[in-house]
């Protein structure tokens, strides 16, 4: 209305102005008719200017208006998708692949589905959760509790979880820069380092990061099945865990990080080992990164190595004379402590956005007779074909020195494609 | 015996002053709040409203790609250290920042804590999606957060930055407000300034090669015409650079702007047009000539009238 009435003022002006204009000299002489022009000029200029500036005043209030309408139409939504925004944000990883493992044959290989679910629990903790479906069943990989709000620098995690040792025993596989787990990993580790039990996290305060991690497990290690992780146990025969994590920027482009790990175990009494004893597995992680600040997307290069040493008793048989007739002899099942070392090295270039390419050696010994080793080459190479698309090729070639499976020696070949859908998080210790 | 112990004198008075100095430089240092920012115009900002209250530190060097900032441990013990948190917002750091906050062990600056300053608040935000999808790239669900190279809106980052700041020490919130009107009238001389530099740049077409320049565009008329980009975050294909070469011919595009990104196919691109091609950071910071969010805005304006003119 208002904007109306204004319209009219100003176009009642502008017809006046054209008036004016048009017959000047009607009645007046000159003079007087010029100085009256000029005071209508004069009026006529207000007269616009304020309907100018009532209809600047106008338009704000509407654009005013449809910011308010617009916050409370926010705000009804809000209210409306409260329930559901509540939930916790969820993610979906799919990793599956073709493979052909030596003259065995081949495979299309789904390897799993994960269902990761995370959110925070209330202002002194956050759950998350990875539900692993695999070809063998459906599992809960990790479900876990942190504390967000401990004094001290500390924080405490409990539940299951993939336990802080070394650095990729505690990636989810598809999260390795390679199709496989480092078979020096699976076997001395016992393949992803999941564990039931709790942690404590302390972060020194120094002005460089430096991280120490305490734990304590039922057992640790996915495929670690000398340990049941259902039975009531003692003080002895849980897995103790230590870990001290850190880093240092040599340039603003170059940087080194460190880690040193320990799991103890201090009785671990293996079916037919009467004695029992305990196990220590150790673990040094060194990892360069090159990422150049400026082009850290298009361009970089890490190399990472892990070495891993493991004392632990195994049982195994031997020939006794019997006591009673020494000419007869028996057989005995008694424990002996093996030492095992092991580890891996592998380098990874980006090229550009999209690709990436390396090369991972491998050298696994198998820890209950340590002579036995497998060592590996694999070359590979990553297509990232958008953040949450990627198709991975590699070949391995697996030498044994001693008798292996067929699928386990010779030349493997791998194309991987993984998917994400959902929320992602980029977690720290994963980086 | 009277030298020694007049030395020994001196060397109690020089030690006493030196303790002295010491405690007093500390309890400066002891004084000053905190800050961390994400990038380094929110960290000149945060210097122009806190002044010498404060210690700003920033994360980035400016020269990162805008989503894609390494996850650096050495990041960790400036964020356990950090009274408050300046950041983009808008899931700007949405890659990197929440990682690390996780291990930061600082509840004051986690999300919701009072030390937790969004700038984002209140800002009028662009190319907000209709359809929160995958398939449209590498969205930010809630619009996009480059709002900081429009001079006009980051008045309210500045105003959201004192908020934040007096509401975790209110002490010095007469202060805050005294700097805040300072630094918002220096920005309105140089806005009115920015705009008759910027006179030229109304109408002018260009492309981008990520969705950065949005807001600037819009303050100073002009048009985008496409991205390099398929879709936010997603490289792009033959097709794609074909189409993008045909539209710029036909549309008549005078700039392409890239920033943190690989050159080569922005050369590529302009070999083929002829389109000029401009290299502008959008997170400030990383050169002499942008280290202040004023010479940012300043240096960023006039490359892009000098490329037009």
């Amino acid at each position: 209305m208002d904007l109306c009435q204004t319209r009219l003022q100003t176009t009642s002006a502008v017809f006046v102005l054209c008036l004016v204009i048009l017959f000047p000299r009607v009645g007046l002489s000159q003079e007087d008719a010029t100085q009256a022009l000029r005071k209508q000029l004069g009026e006529i200029q207000n007269q616009l200017k304020s309907a100018l500036d009532r209809i600047d005043q106008l338009e704000k209030e509407k654009s005013s208006s449809s910011d308010r309408l617009g916050q409370v139409e926010k705000s009804v939504q809000a209210v409306q998708s409260a329930p559901s925004a509540l939930n916790p944000s969820m993610g979906l990883v799919l990793d599956a692949n073709i493979q052909k493992r030596g003259t065995a044959g081949g495979l299309f290989d789904f390897r799993s589905a994960e269902l990761g679910i995370a959110a925070s629990i209330d202002p002194f903790a956050r759950m998350y959760s990875f539900i692993n479906g695999t070809k063998d069943g459906v599992e809960v990989d990790e479900a876990a509790a942190i504390t967000t709000s401990l004094p001290y620098n500390l924080t405490a995690k409990g539940g299951r979880f993939l336990a802080d040792f070394g650095r990729f025993p505690k990636y989810h596989e598809h999260e390795l820069p390679f199709v496989n787990e480092p078979l020096s990993i699976d076997r001395m580790v016992g393949g992803e380092t999941q564990a039931d039990g709790a942690e404590l996290y302390y972060l020194f305060p120094t002005p460089f990061f430096m991280r120490a991690t305490f734990g304590a497990v039922n057992k640790m290690g996915e495929g670690n099945d000398r340990i049941d992780n259902t039975v009531l146990r003692s003080g002895s025969q849980f897995t103790y865990l230590g870990r001290l994590n850190t880093y240092f920027d040599l340039t603003d482009n170059h940087s080194i990080e460190l880690g040193t790990s320990l799991a103890y175990t201090p009785s671990v009494r293996l079916a037919g080992d009467v004695s029992g004893g305990s196990r220590m597995l150790n673990g040094v992680d060194l990892t360069y990164r090159y990422q150049p600040l400026g082009s850290s997307v298009y361009q970089g290069l890490t190399w990472g190595s892990e070495f891993y040493a493991n004392s632990e008793r195994f049982p195994f048989d031997i020939e006794v004379p019997n006591e009673d007739d020494p000419s007869i002899l028996e057989t005995r099942t008694v424990g002996k402590r093996q030492q095992s070392y092991g580890g891996y090295s592998y380098v990874d270039f980006k090229l550009n956005k999209n690709w990436s390419t390396g090369f991972l050696l491998d050298y696994a010994p198998v820890i209950d007779n340590p002579r036995q080793r497998t060592l590996s080459y694999s070359p590979y190479l990553t297509w990232n074909i958008s953040e949450f698309n990627r198709l991975r090729f590699q070949y391995s070639y697996l030498s044994n020195n001693f008798k292996a499976d067929k699928a386990e020696k010779g030349n493997q070949f791998f194309v991987q494609w993984t998917t994400v859908i959902g929320a992602h998080t980029h977690g720290f210790l994963t980086r | 015996m009277k030298m020694k112990l007049l030395r020994s004198k001196k060397w109690k008075v020089f030690l006493i002053s030196l303790a002295l100095v010491g405690l007093q430089t500390g309890l400066v240092f002891a004084q000053q709040i905190r800050v961390v920012t994400t990038w380094p115009a929110l960290a000149d900002i945060t210097r122009q409203i806190g002044k010498e209250l404060v210690n700003v530190d920033s994360l980035a060097t400016g020269v990162e790609d805008p989503h894609g900032v390494p996850m650096k441990p050495s990041f960790v013990p400036r964020l356990n250290r950090a009274d408050v948190l300046v950041l983009i917002g808008l899931e700007d750091e949405h890659s990197w920042l929440p990682a690390l906050l996780e291990v930061a062990n600082n509840p004051k600056i986690l999300l919701g804590r009072p030390g937790y300053i969004d700038c984002s608040i209140g800002v009028s935000v662009l190319e907000a999606p209709t359809l929160v999808d995958r398939s449209e790239g590498d969205l930010h669900p809630r619009g996009n957060p480059h709002y900081l190279l429009d001079p006009v809106r980051a008045k309210i980052v500045a105003q959201n930055i004192a908020t934040g700041l007096s509401r975790n020490f209110p002490q010095y919130q007469a202060t805050f407000e005294k700097n805040l009107k300072a630094y918002t009238a220096e920005l309105d001389n140089w806005i009115a300034r920015w705009e008759k530099m910027g006179a030229p740049l109304r109408g002018v077409k260009f492309v981008e090669y990520h969705p950065e320049w949005i807001y600037l565009a819009d303050r100073f008329g002009m048009k985008r015409i496409g991205s390099v980009e398929l879709k936010p975050g997603i490289e792009p294909t033959p097709n794609h650079i074909v189409q993008l070469v045909q539209n710029i011919k036909q549309d008549k595009a005078q700039l392409l702007i890239y920033g943190s990104q690989n050159p080569r196919v922005p050369q590529q691109i302009a070999s083929e047009t002829g389109i000029k091609v401009v290299r502008l950071y959008s997170g400030g910071g990383n050169q002499p000539e942008t280290d202040t969010y004023i010479k940012w805005i300043d240096y960023t304006v006039r490359t892009l009238v000098q490329a037009v003119s």
